[in-house]
């Protein structure tokens, strides 16, 4: 057990099982009861693991992030990647991530990202925009293109 | 047996045909590399059936699943990396046998096994599955509220190391799905004046969220860079000595009911199927020393076992309602999306569905023999020279566009992020992710049926525990709760003394 870890995860878990039964006292009828009971088990429960945490004689150190330059990099581009998802298109934001997420993790091979992203891009292409017919955000791009002509 | 014939033809046509060879490669592909797992995959591929015939969209669930069972044993043998966490047991005589230059001999015996043991839990599903279902047309709200919470209990207790936090994370998954409009009195909850919220949060944006970032994160750490050498990836065929393949039929037999019975039990996955078979090999070999250096009855015992959990672990998901794994949650999922209510009266009003489905367990198993052979292993095994660092961006893009597609919305892609982010920390934590997603399906139906059977009692609450089946099911849930913690207390109070 690391203690400091399983303090914090059941005071979160008992604060926010506090926050939801309190939430439900605000709903009609029946339909507060039941995630009120909830909100109060989740409570009990994360008091319980922070109790059990305080009283515990032993402490197992254990890292939360194994490596956490890898994680927090691959982590943020994911979040940037969501976001211009909508703005800029999604196959220009794909080909973007498939050649920037690599290199942030230190693959030096340029060609070979390339290869692989358009390989990969393309039967993205094939499965969801010809085959399945999937609508995906607009491609930035092309709607410049479109308003330019 | 015409419930089946019907639903053969059905199967038989064109696009289940297609799905089911198709995805039994991917499912074999897939559980090759490993970071990717069969739950990651369905996951990602459900969002992406809603248009599809359900037949087809099944039987692409049904291939992945035993395919990857299967896939996760190549790499387990070649490098002694599970692709898969069921497939652990496969490394401790599949990569002694391909050190001493037998992987095609051990990757053939794994073929078999996982076709095997396939074969034999999807015909314990068929046989099982419809009887079970007609016990159950007995049962009243009262009854389904027992069931659904028996379930999330067994669950909660067994997956993970911690049965608190297991009961913690179900009760979790319980409180998302009270999430947006309640059904009977149409008051909104928690849904923070956010008219997205209204429907509650997608179940599948959730799952692919917990379930397929945390492997993408971790991916990402290791920072593979390289991938294989193909001298790392060299198979030379070896050939069987007389009598070795009628030598494995005992370990086959015993894996297989063992897989079975593992799968039909609640909580309990494919790597506990795999060891049970593994040790149960080894207690009934006539030389256990050989067991852990080479032996090819721990490979048959351990893929057997893995894939004799798959169909079996559909039982009470399609009987009752009350998904055993995480898979058995995707396919009641994928009947949800498809609008049909997962239960005993799906057999009646969809009998050409549910049979179809085993049929599909079944024929996908068959597949393996044909598909998973040595060619298509070799094939599947050239795939680990693509280095992670490559794989980390191609499925972050395939989430993006499963979960896109669901509803059109990029709230949802934000909704996945968070979940992933938010399972990446739990796992770390020890906090299993199962119970939340079985919490999140059900939630509304314990919900339900609990102000069902007080409205019938008229606010009665002892018709929970009166009626002698939800009775006896309120003490099997207790006692599912209450007995882990016990043993846990009580191991503790032994190392405290010690």
């Amino acid at each position: 057990m690391e203690k400091r870890q399983d303090i914090a995860l059941g005071l979160l878990f008992a604060a926010f099982g506090i926050a939801a039964a309190w939430m439900a006292t605000g709903y009609t009828g029946a339909s507060g009861n039941y995630p009120m009971v909830l909100g109060l088990l989740l409570a009990l429960l994360g008091g319980a693991v922070t109790v059990r945490a305080v009283r515990a004689t032993r402490n197992e150190v254990r890292a939360l992030v194994d490596a956490p330059a890898q994680m927090i990099i691959a982590a943020v581009i994911a979040t940037i990647y969501v976001a211009l998802v909508v703005p800029l298109g999604f196959y220009t934001a794909s080909f973007l991530l498939m050649l920037a997420l690599p290199a942030a993790l230190g693959f030096r091979q340029p060609v070979y990202a390339l290869i692989v992203a358009l390989v990969f891009m393309a039967l993205i292409y094939l499965v969801f925009s010809v085959l399945l017919e999937k609508p995906l955000p607009r491609e930035a791009l092309l709607s410049l293109f479109g308003s330019g002509a | 047996m015409e419930f089946y014939t019907n639903a053969l033809t059905h199967v038989l046509s064109f696009g289940p045909l297609t799905a089911m060879i198709g995805a039994t490669l991917l499912g074999v592909l897939i559980g090759a590399l490993p970071g990717l797992n069969p739950v990651m995959a369905i996951a990602l591929l459900l969002p992406l059936t809603y248009s599809m015939d359900p037949l087809v969209a099944l039987a692409m669930v049904a291939g992945i699943y035993n395919g990857s069972m299967y896939g996760g044993a190549i790499p387990a043998i070649l490098l002694r990396i599970p692709g898969t966490p069921a497939s652990i047991a496969t490394t401790f005589d599949g990569f002694p046998m391909a050190d001493k230059g037998e992987a095609a001999k051990a990757l053939k015996i794994a073929c078999w096994s996982s076709a095997i043991g396939g074969i034999a839990s999807a015909i314990a599903l068929m046989t099982m599955g419809p009887l079970l279902a007609r016990v159950t047309l007995f049962f009243g709200p009262a009854e389904y509220f027992w069931i659904a919470i028996f379930g999330m209990a067994s669950v909660g207790v067994m997956v993970g190391s911690d049965p608190v936090k297991g009961i913690m994370a179900a009760v979790l998954g319980l409180l998302i799905g009270t999430m947006g409009i309640d059904n009977l009195s149409g008051q909104a909850r928690f849904t923070f004046g956010q008219t997205w919220l209204l429907g509650g949060l997608d179940l599948i944006v959730v799952l692919v969220g917990l379930y397929a970032l945390p492997p993408v994160l971790q991916l990402a750490e290791k920072a593979d860079l390289k991938g294989l050498s193909a001298a790392q990836l060299r198979l030379t065929n070896v050939p069987f000595k007389p009598g070795e393949i009628r030598g494995l039929i005992p370990t086959w037999l015993r894996a297989s009911g063992i897989g079975i019975g593992v799968g039909i039990l609640p909580g309990a996955g494919g790597n506990i199927a795999a060891f049970l078979s593994y040790n149960a090999a080894k207690n009934a070999s006539d030389d256990p020393s050989s067991f852990g250096k080479g032996n090819p009855q721990g490979v048959a015992a351990a893929e057997c076992g893995n894939n004799a959990d798959n169909a079996a672990s559909m039982i009470p998901a399609l009987s009752l309602g009350i998904p055993g794994n995480v898979v058995a949650a995707l396919v009641l999922s994928a009947l949800t999306i498809h609008g049909l209510q997962p239960g005993p009266q799906l057999f009646h009003q969809n009998p050409v569905l549910v049979g179809g489905f085993m049929m599909e367990m079944l024929l996908t198993s068959v597949l393996i023999f044909a598909l998973g052979g040595a060619v298509a292993t070799r094939v599947f095994a050239q795939f680990q020279r693509l280095p992670g660092v490559l794989l980390v961006p191609s499925i972050l893009i395939l989430m993006c566009v499963g979960v896109y597609v669901i509803n059109g919305r990029p709230v949802d892609l934000w909704v996945m992020l968070v979940a992933g982010l938010a399972g990446y920390i739990l796992e770390k934590v020890n906090v299993p992710l199962a119970p939340i997603i079985l919490g999140m399906i059900l939630g509304p139906m314990a919900e339900q049926s609990v102000r069902r059977a007080l409205l019938i009692s008229r606010g009665d609450a002892t018709e929970l525990l009166t009626r002698p089946i939800s009775a006896a099911l309120a003490i099997a849930t207790l006692l599912v709760i209450v007995w882990p913690i016990f043993r846990a207390m009580r191991r503790r109070r032994n190392t405290t003394k010690a």
